[in-house]
């Protein structure tokens, strides 16, 4: 009995002095171990778990000699050797979880990232400002039951003046304000002819909108271009008075610059509407008021309001012109240009910019 | 235009405070354009607009703020006199002359006028000359009348003779040009010779100087539209030439007559004689007449007022009421003609604040214009692979556009494109027949700012057809073009350096965002303005939509390029009226493909194209489909060959197909390739 008690001892002492490197690893907790070093001690840890656990483990051999103690001790003896061999498996398991979850960590360390560093991005383009502005408005008129209008930029004289009520030597008319072709056309002064071209082919009622290009003999300078863009509204009813024209307006520029945005409106003359008025809006900087951070507003250049463009209700003659009865329908229109309504929401200086296709300037809108 | 406000309140006081009152005035229509203070006066800067001739003076002001503020104004007492008739004047041309007084006045002290006529002249603008001319437009800033002042002695016969001038007539004018007359223009005349352009500006010759002692004082209408001929003709725009054709009250000439000629007495120390007034046709009152002006009112503004109320405002404005349906206008108005112009005067004055906010009925749904929605995919798709927009002026240089194929002359179509006179920027006399000029002076102008990597695009019209019976031709294009290196957000490192098919992936990616698949790229030496050997022409069905490709080597030079530019141009109008792409559902594979790799070696002038067509319309069996994988040259392929590796995938929608069956056909596939091609395979 003691012999094979002995037999067992030296087992387990084998294993302790053996286990000491992988114990001691343990007991400081793998510090400072590199991760290639820790890889390379757990894999002789499987092996040494293999030699010391295995079927041909000194501990599995122990096994054979419970049969050799006498009966009466075989119990308390195997009891032992399960200890020892419990005792075994479970310093292995033990340094080898620590061990596996070193190596998690140690990887894991080594994986991070500087998550500061930018996104893998393809550079991205930009609409031009006139395209973002031209489909914030075309968005809120449409949900406001308005169809959006397109048409010719070269007209004849009849659906730049004439069907627009101004007549024949009208300063407008003349060719120091108006391009055309050689061929006797004229580039449209205002996108005014899409109402008409509109009226002629749908009738009344009639609900639209008309951006585009128009052009006019401008020297271009800070605050002109010979290419520029309107935007003309047009609604055509029964009893449509300027209470729906104040009403549109309004919501509109409440839907563009928020709740709190105030209109004015204040006669003015067009050859095509009559009454006629200008527009104008509280300034979305300063919120009417004429003084941004203690200083004159830049923007409405202190007055408080911002000047915005032209409207009224449809003259007769323009009316009648497209055949639609004046006695019978009414109607109003608004028309503004887009390159001054950009420059004010973007404190432009020159809007020459819009033109020039200058990346530095493009690449600043979204 | 300026007008005083001490000036101003002297004749319509309303208590109101300079400020205040240029608040009001902007609210019934004189816009305030700027104030500014001046030596105890407050002056205001009006933009009167081109409807208002009336109020282009102290007097028309007072009068709209006599009817706002339903107050009186005044006018300084004058002198009356009734008319003897003379002989002096005689009106030849009465359709541009319709009234003309003249006055004598004997025996003025020409000098420097007094300080309190310096004053208000200067708050105006006016530079003093002396006290006869200084009189001359202080009346007409006071009353609005133009007039203009002869040195008696000056004028041949001392006669004034109102007629066209005659060809080849010269008169030099008070700036000091002489300035050739012909018979459009009106001129005031001696006995032998013009000695003024009728309401523009007065002769050098028959002016008031120092030694003048009678003057003769002309105070007259003319046609309106004559007057803005002549100063259009002339280029020559004076306060009395505006005032003239934007229409001045013919009623008003003696009164301001008797002004000027009671000043010139009281300041000038003159004597007033003989007047004359020639006025051949009287004027005939303009009536408006409406059934109720109450319900015209009603109907445009929404706004109930009764007749009386409406009355009063049109009586403060001067109308004459003439029974419940007509209202005389008054003679200094030449804006009213219709009820709907007395609505907007009686709305001006009642406060177009004082009008309501309402939506109108809602008939209608909203729309997008029809191809609106698909544009804005191809925005989008484009900006979201990294192109920014771009916007041209639409007119361009027409040699410099000449370096351009158009997609209509790769169709093979000549129209002649549409050109405009008198272009506001040197050179640009040609409507854009391609987006492509813009575009490359866009990339020009970025280079010069050191912008050397760069994706842009433009949506826009191009033009053609010239005549002059029908309007040209409108068409809606897209350009692309790029350069450089492919850029990141946020890094300065630099990508791979673009190239065609970086171009062409562009105009792919274009196209199927608004629904166009199967877009063709072939060969294409047409278009002038790309390099032969990197030039493609683009067709959809058969039909020629664009070109796209590396620009032109001399073109290129001319702007000093230094990298290749890639460009592409398409004609979005016809693509857009295509019929979008539906997808269409296919049952997925049963059973799996099998794939075979082949690098085949052709000499360069086989395109893949060439390759594919002829193994995909051979129908083999079993043949699913060939893609590319990759080109390669160097070592091994022989100088004028390339290395073409493609993917051959064999499919049978009934079974797996054997290795053996697969080699079977996979060996005809490459004899048909080496028969057809002479290619080797690698």
């Amino acid at each position: 009995m003691s012999d094979e008690k002995q037999q067992l001892e030296a087992i387990r002492d084998s294993f302790e002095k053996e286990f000491d490197r992988f114990s001691d690893a343990l007991k400081d907790g793998f510090r400072g171990m590199k991760l290639s070093a820790a890889e390379k001690l757990a894999k002789e840890l499987g092996e040494f778990r293999v030699k010391h656990t295995g079927k041909k483990s000194p501990i599995s051999g122990a096994m054979k000699l419970i049969g050799r103690v006498a009966p009466e001790q075989r119990a308390d003896f195997g009891k032992t050797v399960q200890s020892v061999r419990a005792r075994i498996e479970g310093r292995i398991a033990e340094t080898e979880d620590s061990l596996k979850s070193y190596i998690r960590s140690a990887k894991t360390k080594r994986e991070a990232v500087d998550v500061t560093l930018p996104g893998r991005r393809v550079r991205s383009g930009h609409l031009h400002p006139m395209t973002l502005l031209r489909h914030k408005i075309e968005d809120i008129f449409v949900s406001m039951g308005y169809a959006i209008e397109d048409d010719r930029e070269i007209e004849t004289d009849h659906y730049n003046f004439d069907a627009l009520n101004i007549p024949v030597g009208h300063p407008a008319r003349e060719s120091k304000d108006t391009f055309y072709t050689t061929g006797g056309f004229a580039l449209r002064s205002q996108t005014s002819t899409v109402q008409i071209r509109a009226m002629e082919r749908r009738g009344a009622p009639i609900k639209i909108i008309a951006p585009g290009r128009v052009f006019r003999r401008d020297t271009p300078d800070q605050t002109h271009t010979p290419v520029f863009h309107q935007i003309e509204g047009l609604c055509v009813d029964t009893d449509i008075t300027m209470a729906h024209l104040k009403g549109t307006v309004s919501e509109w520029l409440r839907r563009m610059y928020g709740e709190e945005t105030k209109t004015r409106f204040r006669p003015g003359y067009f050859p095509f509407t009559e009454p006629s008025a200008e527009f104008d809006f509280s300034c979305f900087k300063c919120s009417g008021t004429g003084e941004f951070e203690e200083a004159k507003c830049g923007t409405c250049r202190g007055s408080g309001w911002i000047e915005l463009g032209g409207c009224g209700m449809v003259h007769p003659n323009v009316l009648e012109g497209c055949g639609i009865d004046h006695k019978v329908y009414s109607g109003f229109a608004f028309g503004f240009g887009l390159e001054r309504m950009a420059a004010l929401m973007y404190s432009l200086d020159d809007i020459r910019l819009m033109f020039e296709n200058d990346v530095r300037f493009l690449r600043q809108f979204y | 235009m300026l007008i005083s406000y001490n000036w101003l309140n002297e004749m319509v006081p309303v208590g109101l405070g300079a400020y205040e009152l240029a608040e009001k005035l902007t609210l019934i229509g004189l816009e305030i354009d700027g104030v500014h203070e001046r030596d105890g006066d407050v002056i205001f800067d009006i933009e009167i607009t081109s409807n208002r001739g009336d109020c282009l003076s102290h007097l028309g002001v007072a009068r709209e703020v006599s009817a706002y503020f339903d107050k009186p104004y005044k006018l300084e007492s004058q002198i009356e006199e009734t008319p003897s008739i003379t002989d002096r004047v005689s009106i030849e041309a009465p359709d541009l002359c319709y009234r003309f007084t003249s006055r004598i006045v004997r025996g003025v002290k020409v000098g420097p006028s007094p300080p309190w006529l310096v004053e208000r002249l200067e708050a105006v603008g006016e530079r003093p000359i002396n006290n006869i001319a200084d009189i001359t437009n202080f009346v007409m800033h006071e009353l609005g009348q133009p007039m203009h002042a002869f040195d008696l002695d000056s004028l041949n016969g001392r006669k004034i003779v109102v007629r066209r001038a005659a060809k080849g007539e010269k008169i030099a004018t008070l700036d000091e040009e002489v300035r050739d007359l012909d018979p459009s223009i009106l001129a005031i005349c001696d006995t032998d010779k013009p000695v003024a352009i009728a309401g523009v500006m007065g002769g050098l010759e028959s002016g008031v100087t120092e030694s003048t002692a009678d003057v003769l004082l002309e105070v007259a209408c003319f046609d309106r539209d004559s007057i803005r001929k002549t100063s259009a003709r002339l280029n020559l725009s004076t306060e009395a030439s505006y005032r003239f054709e934007r229409g001045v009250d013919i009623e008003n000439l003696v009164k301001a007559s008797n002004r000027a000629a009671s000043l010139m007495s009281e300041i000038a120390g003159g004597d007033p004689q003989e007047f004359s007034d020639e006025f051949p046709s009287k004027r005939k009152a303009v009536s408006v007449e409406t059934e109720s002006l109450e319900r015209e009112f009603r109907r445009l503004t929404g706004i109930e007022l009764t007749d009386a109320e409406i009355e009063g405002y049109l009586k403060g404005l001067g109308f004459e009421i003439r029974g419940a349906s007509s209202f005389e206008v008054p003679s200094w108005r030449h804006d009213v003609s219709i009820p709907e112009d007395l609505v907007e005067e009686v709305a001006r004055i009642h406060g177009y604040d004082r009008i309501g906010e309402a939506l109108p009925p809602s008939r209608s749904a909203g729309e997008y214009h029809h191809l609106e929605q698909r544009k804005r995919r191809l925005r989008t798709a484009l900006v979201a692979a990294g192109f920014d927009e771009a916007m041209s002026y639409s007119f361009v240089d027409g040699a410099a556009a000449s370096a351009y194929s158009t997609v209509d002359e790769m169709r093979g179509d000549e129209t002649p494109l549409v050109l405009i006179n008198d272009p506001i920027i040197e050179g640009a006399n040609l409507m854009r027949p391609t987006l492509l000029t813009g575009m490359i002076e866009a990339v020009h102008k970025n280079f010069n700012h050191r912008e050397s990597d760069l994706r842009l695009f433009e949506i826009g019209r191009t033009f053609r057809g010239l005549s002059e019976s029908s309007l040209p031709e409108e068409k809606e294009m897209l350009a692309v073009v790029l350069t450089g290196r492919e850029s990141f957000e946020n890094t300065s490192a630099a990508g791979r350096a673009y190239d065609f098919f970086d171009l062409k992936a562009a105009v792919e990616t274009a196209a199927e965002a608004i629904g166009i698949r199967g877009l063709e790229f072939a060969v294409a030496t047409e278009p002038r303005h790309l390099q032969v050997g990197q030039s493609a022409l683009v067709r959809f069905r058969e039909t020629i939509v664009g070109a796209v490709g590396r620009l032109e080597s001399t073109l290129a030079d001319g702007y000093k390029f230094k990298q290749p530019v890639y460009v592409a141009e398409l004609d979005l109008s016809f693509l857009l009226e295509e019929p979008e792409s539906v997808a269409v559902y296919k049952p997925l594979d049963v059973y799996p493909s099998v794939v075979r790799d082949v690098s085949l070696v052709v000499t360069e002038n086989i395109s893949l194209s060439k390759i594919l067509e002829v193994v995909s319309s051979a129908g083999f069996e079993n043949f699913e489909k060939a893609t590319y994988v990759d080109t390669y040259t160097g070592e091994g392929v022989e100088e004028g060959e390339r290395s073409v590796t493609i993917r051959f995938e064999y499919r049978s929608p009934e079974r797996t197909l054997t290795d053996k069956e697969v080699d079977q056909v996979h060996s005809e596939v490459l004899s048909s390739l080496e028969s057809t091609f002479s290619a080797r395979f690698r």
